[in-house]
């Protein structure tokens, strides 16, 4: 579903990806770990284009994002509006939120279909209201972002990310930026998405998280993919001296 | 009648004219504000264009408008344009378009630095929606920055106010004109330029005023 063929990123001499490649298949739950700086959230915002690539390629669904592969194999850009198109089709939650903070709950989740979509307000509505209720914030519909707790506010993010009707979800590290006591109902939010079959790419810190629902986890560090395995191997046998170094720092 | 010093006889006579021409003060600061944001806002938005041309042109708009004088610009417009291109603008003409392009500098500069001082999480957050960079900055940036705007807006409105009596000088009858010509025929600058300070600052007041009611409005209807 999801193709990164040999991608390289540069934030000015520092290179931050290297040579990057990996597939995910349609249903499968990927989850990153590694240490800060390690390239995993760069990775991430490459898929979707927040981030532009320097060289490689990239396809979801088998449609490329950014860049166009010409008959003669070079790579040319693809226009915006495809852009645009494809970033509809990927549901993004960030680390911090980053929901509209003039807006209600209920505005921040109907924004992306009405606004993107061009879906009639009224089936907008019921659509995030059903959403908000999924979450389990259906009674905040009319509050504002800044009256809802971390946990709150991230659940109503991964809300809004799903009512586009994502055909895959990219977490940058949703619960980095929770106090610890609110880590888990967004964890149990993710993990009813994990039920229901949605691809998804989560990059956490979240090791007891990514051992119970992870297909594969990868394992990243200096811009590279370091071990790509099933968490039972990179948990118990990690094959990499760097791998365990860095799971016994942090488990 | 005298109270002190102060005939109120004459001041009463000469207030209805002055009020005239603080309609026209109004009239001109209402325009200028008008054409002001609009230019304001399209040239901010050409200075954080990712196209590199737009960017140098809003820079230069703003690096050469704001580091010219305003009286400066009046003149070159409505004498200057006369004399090269034989453009004659009426004095009203030359005066909005003066105001309105200055305060479009200035209020350029505000414009941008609010939209600039929006969390770029946000931009992220509304792109990975699949919003064009239009529509996030319509729906999700420019509404955010709107009320950063207001504070500094204000003090802009009224600065352009004020800069209106810069137009007496190119026979643009205002406030400040008018009692230029009550003064030539009575000769009392004490009272006809306390009375135009005092029309001055009633309408400053006024409009400082207006805008801390909306400041409160929006405070409220955002719920914080």
């Amino acid at each position: 579903m999801i193709v990164i063929e040999h991608i390289n990123k540069h934030f000015g001499k520092l290179h931050v990806l290297k040579d990057v490649s990996l597939t995910v298949a349609r249903g499968e739950v990927v989850v990153i770990i590694g240490p800060s700086g390690s390239g995993k959230s760069t990775l991430l915002r490459c898929l979707n284009y927040l981030e532009t690539i320097d060289d490689g390629y990239i396809t979801i669904e088998g449609q490329p994002i950014g860049k166009i592969k010409l008959p003669d194999g070079r790579l040319v850009d693809d226009s915006r509006k495809n852009v645009y198109r494809l970033r509809s089709r990927m549901g993004m939650v960030f680390q911090r939120f980053n929901l509209f903070p003039h807006q209600t709950v209920l505005q921040n989740v109907m924004e992306g279909p009405i606004t993107v979509s061009k879906t009639p307000v009224t089936e907008a509505k019921d659509r995030s209201l059903a959403l908000l209720a999924k979450v389990g914030l259906a009674d905040k519909a009319d509050a504002y972002p800044v009256q809802l707790s971390g946990g709150q506010q991230q659940r109503v993010a991964i809300a809004r990310a799903l009512a586009m009707q994502p055909r895959v979800m990219l977490f940058d590290e949703p619960t980095s930026a929770l106090d610890p006591e609110l880590v888990g109902e967004v964890l149990e939010v993710i993990k009813d998405l994990v039920r229901e079959g949605m691809t998804m790419i989560v990059v956490t810190h979240e090791m007891g998280f990514a051992r119970e629902v992870a297909d594969r986890v990868i394992f990243m560090n200096d811009g590279r993919i370091l071990e790509d395995a099933s968490p039972q191997a990179i948990f118990t046998n990690p094959s990499h001296t760097r791998t365990r170094e860095f799971l016994s720092k942090i488990l | 009648m005298r109270i002190g010093p102060i005939d109120v006889e004459f001041l009463l006579a000469i207030t209805p004219i002055l009020l005239k021409g603080a309609l026209m003060t109004i009239e001109l600061t209402v325009l200028s504000i008008f054409f002001g944001t609009i230019i304001g806002l399209f040239v901010a938005l050409m200075k954080i264009s990712r196209f590199k041309l737009l960017a140098v042109i809003g820079g230069f708009y703003t690096w050469v408008i704001r580091g010219i004088p305003l009286l400066v610009q009046l003149f070159i417009l409505y004498y200057g344009l006369a004399q090269y291109f034989d453009i004659q603008l009426s004095p009203k003409a030359a005066a909005v378009l003066g105001l309105s392009i200055c305060g479009g500098a200035y209020i350029a500069e505000i414009i941008r630095a609010g939209i600039q001082s929006i969390d770029k999480g946000q931009m992220e957050a509304a792109l990975s929606l699949g919003m064009s960079s239009t529509q996030a900055m319509r729906r999700v940036i420019l509404p955010q920055a709107y009320r950063r705007l207001l504070p500094p807006m204000g003090n802009e409105f009224i600065a352009l106010m004020k800069d209106t009596s810069l137009v007496s000088v190119i026979t643009m009858v205002e406030l400040m004109r008018s009692g230029i010509l009550l003064n030539t025929t009575y000769f009392r600058s004490m009272e006809i330029y306390l009375t135009v300070g005092i029309i001055y600052l009633i309408m400053t007041t006024f409009f400082i005023y207006i805008i801390c009611r909306l400041e409160k409005r929006l405070a409220i209807s955002e719920g914080d």
